[in-house]
């Protein structure tokens, strides 16, 4: 079984995407800003992939990003980067950084699946 | 299931824009605090996201709009202006209108935003030399009709959300996680706070083997209806364990002392938990206020600072939801009539912008809330002018005023003092709502203005309505209960070292470790008398904090702590300062709960005012007693005469030449009937009747009479507060109106003088006339039965309410006969209901109670009944009735 982890300020999108999700067989984790996100990222290394939201408060996504891809000592999962057209003239910062792929918001159960296995995690 | 992510969303967009009023007016004031926009910006961006994935198009424009306009203010492309921000401030309005109607209909309500998002687009415009080059792909993205092709396959997982919202038309009914959404946005941090601290935790190594377990599952949302529901059971559960921790009390061997000990602590943490869900800090109530005052400030171009302190202090969500709307009225109030503008501020010396400053504390078991501004103040001539235009004081009143009588007016319903109606206020609301709102969760509103340098409005309201810690005490025999919150030590001073209480002018001091601590006997303040009046018993100093004083209340016995709960005092009993409440201790006592700041407030009275003491005394009794109408005359011998307006019937002028002598007595032709008249001027000083004569006409039931009297002076609108030392015969005492000693007339007096044979025929002959105030429908019958086995016609009220409502109206009864068991603490107003509607006439009232302990017979003697009985022996009950009348009638001299 696979484990995702929900990155996302908002509860309501992260619960839509939960259902999304529901019918993948996936262990699914929730975090509500970047700093959180690793503190769980910390204790869960067996994430296989995380679904990163971009504008968070406390740590935003891109600074999570970059964190971890620059950290040797953290687990190294997939990461989708979730962004709306207000970072999209910013996505090329995020694909060199390490994100492994991109899906715009608001996605849907399709497309979110398809990109996931696009990673290699479904 | 998608409704369950709706209810996700509205929640938590009410409580990320609860926090944005603040933010943005805060913005205004630092336009380049980045964090602030960024923050900001990420509210409506977050809204704005999740808007698309449940298919909210309307919103979606809206938010995106507004998102735009931010996102050029941050990226510093767009300046941080008044009027931008007025303009964002608009579209997060609409937006807030949008999930309201959204949260009540399920669906977005279809408000036309097309001229708001043009004139956002517009303004993002002003920020960007190439507009809407990101701002259009994005508007079709989200509005459906547009572009029906990128949307569709988006938004479709959501799109059959409307319809299901249709098929289950109440969306927030059988909802597992969310159940009722509050409409307005509360709890913004302390939840947030909550989930982080939780998540921080949640690093378990057995929190990974369970994936599921999250941050989303660390927090839930609850029913407040629920919460209080707990709570109730709570305070229930906590009568019963104090009914177990009674009956063991003492048995330490009992095999049920362990498992009670234990349910003892269960109970206890259970409460403080269960009272912890349901407190909020202040600062939710405060969040709305600095948008109100920078669009206030706006709309009436002033300036000022707005300073919260304390908004972390935290109080029971019931209170804080009461107290809203009040707090938001003061605050308009303070800006739109009391801070004046820049221009009369700098003239008269005053800095500029004006400082409306609200501080929340604890203080005992209260929450202080001030709102303070440095304004013009309370102008008192002027709102003497007001309250006379507006009819709300006569001449005669106003000229007696005091100037903190007088802002006092302000609480008056009905009173206005805009000079103009603006749109920030003259909106029909009042001073006077807002002391009733404040009153009815048991709290009191407190003015103090200085004219020309402010005025300070605090109020004072429970920390909670539910339960609170006590510790019992005794005095005069009675047990009383004083909130341990303010309580801060006991002294217990032996018998042999009493000469410690010394005596400082008229105040009672104690030496406290080298501290005056001034103190009351509680005896004196609550007027009971002493118990027993030995000199050599011990007797205990409570030290309560005050404010900033300790003061010490002497009690003859010092009991346990208990936990009580908190039932509000009668309406009666309300405005008497020294009570806060009652409880039903342990063993089914009623005892009164002690308001230690009202005692302390009037021992400052009584020890500050000594020289004036009559007078203070006179103006807290007036503040009391219920304003009655009366009419004032006067006789020739120059006599002030005062009569209940109720008890006239009419003023007439009789031509001197109508009016006909019959032996000693004068008659006039009225309405078909001889009206005997009687002339209230001593007969020595009587001179000639008038042309015009005027006269009074009293009546009672067919029997009516007319008084001459030499000029009807004023209809006053005066608390009637009747002291007999001066009984002359003729008048029911004398009482003080207008400032002027005034006769009050016994009509019944001149009834019988006119007409003794009807008089007496009427006591004789008249079956007594019985109203039985008893709840219980069994109990009702029997003493409805034995009462008219006597002879008695009896006439039942089932409830207080409705008794009064019977006493008021001017039913006639010769006795009130009461049940004093599961009647409300109203039954305080015994003595009230002795006079009520009677026109003079005390009636006797007897009481019946199950409850054998004396102090509960006593307390009930101190309302006012003549005679308590038990239940419930009929022979008794008949027998005390007509020995009640017969010492009634033997005193005022009709039977002999």
């Amino acid at each position: 079984m696979k484990t995702i982890l929900l990155v996302d300020d908002s509860r309501a999108v992260r619960l839509a995407t939960r259902r999304m999700l529901g019918q993948s067989n996936c262990s699914i984790l929730e975090a509500e800003d970047g700093s959180e996100a690793l503190t769980v990222l910390k204790s869960h290394p067996e994430i296989d992939a995380i679904l990163l939201d971009w504008n968070m408060p406390i740590m935003d996504g891109i600074t999570f990003l970059k964190t971890v891809r620059s950290d040797g000592h953290l687990p190294q999962p997939k990461i989708v980067m979730c962004t709306t057209e207000g970072e999209f003239s910013r996505i090329m910062d995020a694909l060199q950084s390490g994100a492994n792929e991109y899906i715009m918001k608001p996605y849907t159960q399709e497309i979110m699946l398809e990109k996931l296995q696009e990673v290699g995690v479904l | 299931m998608e409704d369950e992510i709706l209810q996700e969303f509205l929640a938590e967009s009410w409580e990320n824009l609860g926090r944005l009023d603040t933010e943005i007016v805060q913005l205004e004031r630092e336009p380049s605090n980045l964090n602030l926009l960024g923050s900001i910006f990420r509210t409506i961006h977050t809204i704005k996201g999740t808007c698309g994935f449940i298919g909210l198009s309307r919103l979606g424009l809206v938010a995106h709009a507004t998102e735009n306009v931010l996102g050029r203010m941050r990226d510093g492309r767009l300046e941080v202006s008044p009027p931008a921000v007025s303009l964002v401030l608009d579209g997060i309005d609409r937006i807030k209108e949008l999930l309201a109607g959204l949260e009540e209909g399920g669906q977005e309500p279809n408000l036309n935003s097309n001229e708001l998002i043009h004139r956002l687009d517009l303004l993002a415009s002003l920020g960007d030399p190439i507009p809407k080059v990101s701002a259009e792909p994005e508007m079709e993205l989200v509005e459906p009709e547009a572009t029906p092709e990128p949307v569709a396959a988006p938004v479709e997982p959501m799109a059959s959300k409307p319809e299901q919202s249709d098929r289950t038309p109440a969306p927030l009914t059988g909802m597992t996680e969310i159940s009722v959404l509050e409409p307005a946005p509360v709890m913004a941090e302390p939840v947030v706070a909550a989930v982080r601290t939780a998540a921080d935790t949640n690093e378990s190594p057995e929190a990974g083997a369970d994936g599921r377990k999250s941050v989303a599952d660390l927090s839930i949302r609850v029913n407040v209806d629920v919460l209080d529901l707990l709570m109730n059971l709570v305070g229930e559960l906590v009568l019963t364990r104090n009914q177990l921790l009674q009956l063991v009390r003492g048995e330490e061997e009992s095999r049920f002392s362990a498992p009670i000990s234990l349910l003892n602590r269960v109970t206890t943490d259970l409460q403080e938990g269960v009272m912890k869900t349901r407190m909020q800090p202040i600062g939710n109530a405060w969040s709305k206020l600095p948008r109100l005052v920078r669009d206030l400030c706006r709309l009436t171009s002033k300036m000022v600072e707005l300073e919260m302190l304390g908004a972390e202090t935290e109080l029971d969500r019931t209170v804080l939801d009461a107290i809203k709307d009040p707090l938001t009225h003061m605050v308009r109030n303070s800006v739109d009539h009391g801070i004046e503008s820049p221009a009369v501020r700098r003239q008269m010396g005053k800095t500029e912008h004006g400082t409306l400053r609200l501080r929340a504390y604890h203080e005992g078991g209260h929450v202080i809330i001030c709102v303070e501004d440095d304004g013009k103040g309370i102008d008192a001539q002027r709102v003497l002018r007001k309250a006379l235009d507006q009819g709300l004081i006569t001449e005669v009143e106003a000229a007696s005023m005091s100037d903190s009588e007088i802002q006092k007016l302000i609480f008056r319903p009905g009173f206005s003092t805009a000079e103009q109606i603006t749109s920030v206020s003259g909106r029909g609301v009042g001073m006077d709502v807002v002391r009733t709102e404040i009153e009815r969760i048991g709290g009191t509103v407190e003015l103090n203005s200085i004219f020309g340098q402010g005025t300070t409005i605090r109020i004072k309201i429970p920390l909670t309505l539910a339960i609170i810690s006590a510790l019992v005490v005794e005095s005069g025999s009675i047990h009383f209960a004083i909130p341990q919150l303010g309580v801060v030590e006991l002294v217990r001073v032996p018998a042999e070292e009493r000469k410690r209480i010394e005596r400082i002018h008229d105040q009672q001091v104690f030496r406290l470790r080298n501290r005056l601590l001034p103190l009351i006997e509680l005896r004196e303040v609550l007027g009971l008398e002493a118990s027993t009046q030995d000199d050599d018993v011990d007797l205990y100093i409570v030290v309560v904090q005050v404010g900033e004083e300790q003061l010490g209340l002497i009690v003859s016995e010092v009991f346990d702590t208990q936990e009580i709960v908190v039932k509000p005092v009668g309406r009666l009993l309300k405005d008497i300062n020294v009570y806060q409440g009652t409880t039903i201790l342990g063993d089914g006592r009623v005892i009164m709960i002690l308001d230690v700041a009202g005692i302390a407030g009037r021992y400052s009275n009584n020890s500050n005012q000594t020289t004036t003491a009559a007078n203070a005394g006179r103006n807290e009794s007036e503040d009391q007693i219920e304003p009655t109408s009366l009419l004032v005359v006067s006789t020739e011998d120059d006599r002030l005469l005062a009569v209940p307006l109720s008890l006239v019937s009419r003023l007439e002028e009789f031509p001197r030449t109508s009016i006909e002598w019959s032996g000693d007595r004068m008659l006039v032709q009225y309405r078909g009937h001889l009206l005997p008249l009687v002339n209230l001027a001593d007969s020595r000083s009587r001179g000639p009747l008038r042309d015009l004569q005027p006269v009074v006409v009293f009546s009672d039931g067919s029997n009516a009479l007319g008084l001459i009297v030499d000029q009807i002076k004023d209809i006053l609108e005066e608390p009637l507060i009747i002291r007999n030392g001066t009984k002359r015969s003729g008048t029911l005492g004398t009482a003080v109106i207008d400032g002027k000693a005034t006769d009050v007339i016994d009509t019944q007096h001149y009834l019988k003088m006119t007409n003794p044979n009807w008089f007496r025929r009427e006591a004789q002959a008249s079956v007594r006339r019985l109203l039985v105030v008893v709840e219980s429908l069994f109990f009702r019958q029997l003493v409805r039965t034995a009462c008219e086995a006597a002879g008695f016609r009896v006439t039942i009220a089932e409830t207080v309410t409705r008794a009064e409502e019977m006493l008021e109206h001017g039913d006639v009864f010769d006795a009130i006969l009461c049940d004093a068991d599961g009647q409300d603490p109203r039954l305080t107003q015994l003595s009230d209901w002795a006079r009520k509607g009677s026109g003079g006439e005390e009636r006797p009232i007897v009481v019946l109670t199950g409850a054998e302990f004396s102090e509960f017979h006593d307390s009930l003697r101190a309302c006012g009944a003549d005679v308590v009985l038990p239940k419930f022996d009929p022979q008794e009950l008949t027998t005390s009735l007509k020995d009640l009348w017969h010492q009634r009638a033997r005193s005022k001299g009709v039977l002999s």
